[in-house]
């Protein structure tokens, strides 16, 4: 009789994450193709256009980038909210609080200063970010309610907010009955650069440094992973595990509200219930590929960025762009099965009685 | 060969690489209490497993009343009349007694079961009525039913795993008579498995040696062996240093002064005016049953728990209002008892794991050197010899004696005043105790005040220069260690002052 045993690896190859990802990928290209296959298309033709369009020149590369930013900063987020060993689900929520937070200073103060006021703005979408996360994060460390719960709770209740202001209070009578909020003036637009690249994403490279910086080198991130492996061993160190925790937590909450802000100032210049596109669940998927690295959630997000604009532009082809979707969630399934395999080792038993 | 009630012949069981047992001859006497010795990871536990179905050898045979058993499992283990109590109880908290012993459908005692239970609380002297609810129970109670429920449930071979762990000197006495009359006027075969020696020689009368998976002694006589052989069998041949008990005493680095603690989360025992003091190169001895107030001590001193009445005082310093860092800047180390999960957090890397008590040494405004870090952490594995693959695996891929090496070279690395060591060395084989009661030895003659928390009253004696009891929450007695003696402590543990 064979017997099979599991057990984890001593050493996991450090490069093991970047692996499982570029498996992960070929599963999903693979899948994707299948499905065009059966729907009468060329996957190679497919492919090349969406190449093409989302990395084929400086402005559809810039495109990409400008997608995938709100993609990585909230997926920082994620990953800093993590290194505690908590999932924020409620990204999404807080990209919208991010953006609501921000068109309320927008409307409530006057702009002598451009400049000033992006960065005034941009700040009041990081706080609303975290005020988002503020209720998931004290009911988190003061009565150790479940934060998944919470933090996607909170995404229908902010959803909700959106709806509510962009049909009530903040509805704008020129956008033809849209529900939409006022666009902000073009003064507070973030500025580009080589023609379409918005400064959004390089706030986001700046964020993507800091986060790395803040985990791996930081007091306070070593005081996060000890917190993380057990709260215990924190009191027993001297470090206030809930404290660290709650900080950790807001600050990831205003990361995602921060993408939020950027996405508005960047791309829709408005609050609408358009403002998120999902952003806040690929997000998770981005985090959760890279296993939690900030400069592997800035690669995959920028890929991920590429792949939503490469998936918008074939369907003028015919085909529906949800093959992006189908591509990002199977990437996700075949990394994380990778993964485990990266990890864990099988052995096999021989038995016999 | 043939009153053999059971016999295992050449039984091999490896898991991935390491073999756990190899060809191993075990039997036992009809109606005789049989001893299996063994240092921790000797194979105690896999042959045990194995007897009992839970798992399948790779080779070798397993014979019961002369026939050979094909494919044992649990199932069929339980249907000749093989049973275990394990180290972890399992008993139904909230069940009666009556419901325990009666749960399982091998169960032969129904109608007459008043009678049975009458019967065998006699044996075993329990007080407590069929009816009482076992979280009622003390630990020494609980450990009498798991026996029990053995019997109800028609097991002729009865293996314990470490039964005397949780019990006190007197408790184990008790035991130590009841398993003698299971075994003459019951026609029990019994199997206790420990590494006490003690014990082996009280309790059996036949006695197996087990060492690095290989049986290295078989059915030995327990009369006719000395316990010099059996250490030797045991360990091979292990220097027993004598502790030098000459040292220098210092002034009072450690006072406790009047503590009292209330545990406002359970009903664990409280901590009652406990006042003592540590002198620089002295080592004081806190002997109990687990749970009466050690942990809590513990974590009052360290600065991990804050809401007690009393002082605190480290080296003159009254620091009783202040948390853990400001003691370890008075240089104190804590040792918990709990080594991962406390001492060490699991999940986490070693070279993470190192840093936990110096961790803001190696900073710089918010900034952490990992240079520094692993600097430190070469020093700790050279200077305490510890055995680590690599510094970011993960720390529970060490070896128990390696991950308590890790925790106390951390600890004691930067050569504390202050030492609190709670059961710096349960579990671990002989030579990683050795080396660690070497490592507390050479604090003390450096001058450090250290408070040891143990089970293990060898330790206590071997280590100690006073013993304290604590029971109850209360230090019920001192020794000084010349004038203590094993039963005194004993008693003392078991809140029996004379």
């Amino acid at each position: 009789m064979n017997k099979y045993l599991l057990s984890k690896k001593i050493v996991v190859n450090e490069l093991s994450t970047f692996y499982s990802f570029v498996i992960g990928l070929t599963i999903g290209i693979g899948i994707g193709s299948i499905i065009l296959l059966a729907q009468g298309q060329n996957p190679v033709d497919v492919f090349s256009l969406m190449l093409r369009l989302s990395i084929g020149s400086v402005k559809s590369i810039s495109s990409s980038l400008n997608k995938a930013t709100p993609l990585i900063l909230a997926g920082l987020g994620i990953s800093i909210i993590n290194s505690v060993k908590l999932w924020n689900i409620g990204a999404e929520g807080q990209i919208f609080m991010g953006g609501i937070a921000l068109n309320f200073i927008y409307i409530s103060t006057e702009i002598t200063n451009p400049n000033f006021s992006i960065l005034l703005l941009l700040l009041a979408s990081f706080v609303g970010g975290a005020v988002c996360i503020l209720f998931p994060a004290i009911s988190k460390v003061l009565f150790g309610v479940n934060e998944i719960i919470t933090t996607l709770l909170f995404n229908y209740i902010v959803i909700g907010l959106t709806v509510y202001l962009v049909n009530g209070p903040w509805k704008d009578p020129n956008s033809l009955n849209f529900p939409a909020a006022a666009y902000v003036g073009k003064e507070v637009y973030l500025p580009t650069v080589f023609g379409r690249l918005s400064y959004g994403f390089i706030i986001c490279f700046l964020c993507t440094l800091g986060v790395h910086y803040l985990k791996e080198k930081s007091v306070f991130g070593y005081e996060l992973r000890i917190s993380g492996g057990s709260a215990l061993t924190a009191i027993y160190a001297g470090i206030n595990a809930k404290q660290k925790a709650f900080v950790a937590m807001l600050i990831g909450g205003g990361l995602a509200g921060l993408a939020g802000g950027v996405e508005l100032l960047s791309q829709t210049h408005r609050v609408s219930t358009g403002l998120s596109q999902g952003f806040g669940y690929t997000a998770i998927i981005v985090a959760a590929i890279t296993g939690m690295r900030p400069f592997g959630i800035f690669l995959v997000g920028s890929l991920f960025g590429a792949l939503t604009i490469g998936g918008s532009v074939i369907q003028t082809m015919g085909v529906s762009s949800y093959i992006a979707d189908v591509i990002q969630a199977t990437t996700l399934f075949g990394a994380l099965i990778a993964q485990f395999f990266f990890t864990y080792k099988i052995t096999k038993v021989t038995e016999d009685v | 060969m043939n009153n053999n009630i059971l016999e295992a012949k050449n039984i091999t069981k490896s898991f991935g690489n390491t073999h756990a047992l190899k060809n191993v001859n075990f039997y036992l006497h009809k109606s005789k209490i049989h001893g299996l010795l063994g240092e921790n990871g000797a194979g105690k536990s896999s042959l045990m497993n194995i007897l009992s179905g839970i798992y399948q050898p790779e080779n070798g045979s397993i014979y019961i009343d002369g026939i050979k058993v094909k494919k044992l499992n649990p199932d069929l283990a339980a249907k000749l009349g093989i049973g275990m109590v394990h180290q972890e109880f399992r008993l139904i908290n909230n069940f009666t007694i009556k419901d325990n012993l009666t749960l399982s459908k091998s169960n032969i005692y129904t109608d007459d079961f008043n009678e049975a239970f009458k019967k065998y609380s006699d044996i075993f002297s329990l007080s407590a009525g069929s009816e009482t609810l076992i979280n009622q129970l003390s630990v020494g109670e609980k450990q009498k039913i798991e026996i029990m429920k053995l019997i109800f449930n028609n097991n002729k071979i009865m293996l314990l795993d470490e039964p005397t762990a949780v019990l006190t000197p007197q408790e184990t006495n008790q035991l130590r008579i009841s398993l003698k009359k299971l075994s003459e006027e019951d026609d029990k075969t019994i199997v206790l498995i420990t590494h006490k020696l003690k014990e082996i020689q009280e309790f059996t009368e036949s006695i197996f040696v087990l060492k690095d998976g290989v049986m290295v002694a078989e059915d030995l006589e327990t009369k006719k062996v000395t316990k010099n052989d059996l250490i030797t069998l045991m360990m091979g041949e292990v220097s027993q240093s004598e502790i030098r008990k000459d040292n220098q005493k210092g002034k009072d680095k450690l006072e406790v002064e009047n503590i009292f603690f209330e545990n406002i989360h359970s009903n664990v025992p409280t901590l009652e005016n406990i006042s003592l003091k540590v002198q620089a190169g002295e080592i004081l001895g806190i002997a109990g049953v687990s749970g009466n107030g050690q942990v809590e001590l513990a974590n009052i001193i360290s600065g991990i728990e804050r809401e007690y009445k009393g002082k605190v005082i480290i080296n003159g310093k009254n620091i009783s209002n202040q948390g853990v860092k400001a003691r370890k800047n008075l240089n104190l180390s804590y040792i918990p008892e709990n080594r991962l999960g406390v001492g060490l957090a699991p999940g986490v890397s070693i070279i993470d794991n190192s840093a936990v008590k110096d961790y803001f040494k190696s900073r710089l405004g918010p900034h952490l050197s990992s240079n520094k870090m692993l600097d430190y952490l070469n020093i700790l594995i050279k200077q305490f010899s510890i055995k680590a693959p690599d510094p970011k695996a993960e720390v529970s891929t060490l070896s128990g004696g390696n991950m308590q090496k890790l925790l106390m070279g951390r600890e004691l690395i930067s050569n504390p005043e202050v030492i609190i060591a709670a059961q710096p060395t349960r579990g671990l084989d002989i030579n990683a105790v050795q080396s660690l009661h070497d490592l507390i030895v050479k604090q003390r003659d450096n001058g450090a005040a250290v408070m040891l928390i143990s089970e293990d009253l060898d330790e206590l004696f071997k280590l100690s220069d006073r013993i304290i009891v604590l029971y109850e929450g209360k230090i019920v007695k001192e020794f000084i260690i010349d004038e203590a003696n094993i039963e005194g402590v004993g008693l003392a543990m078991a809140g029996l002052s004379e």
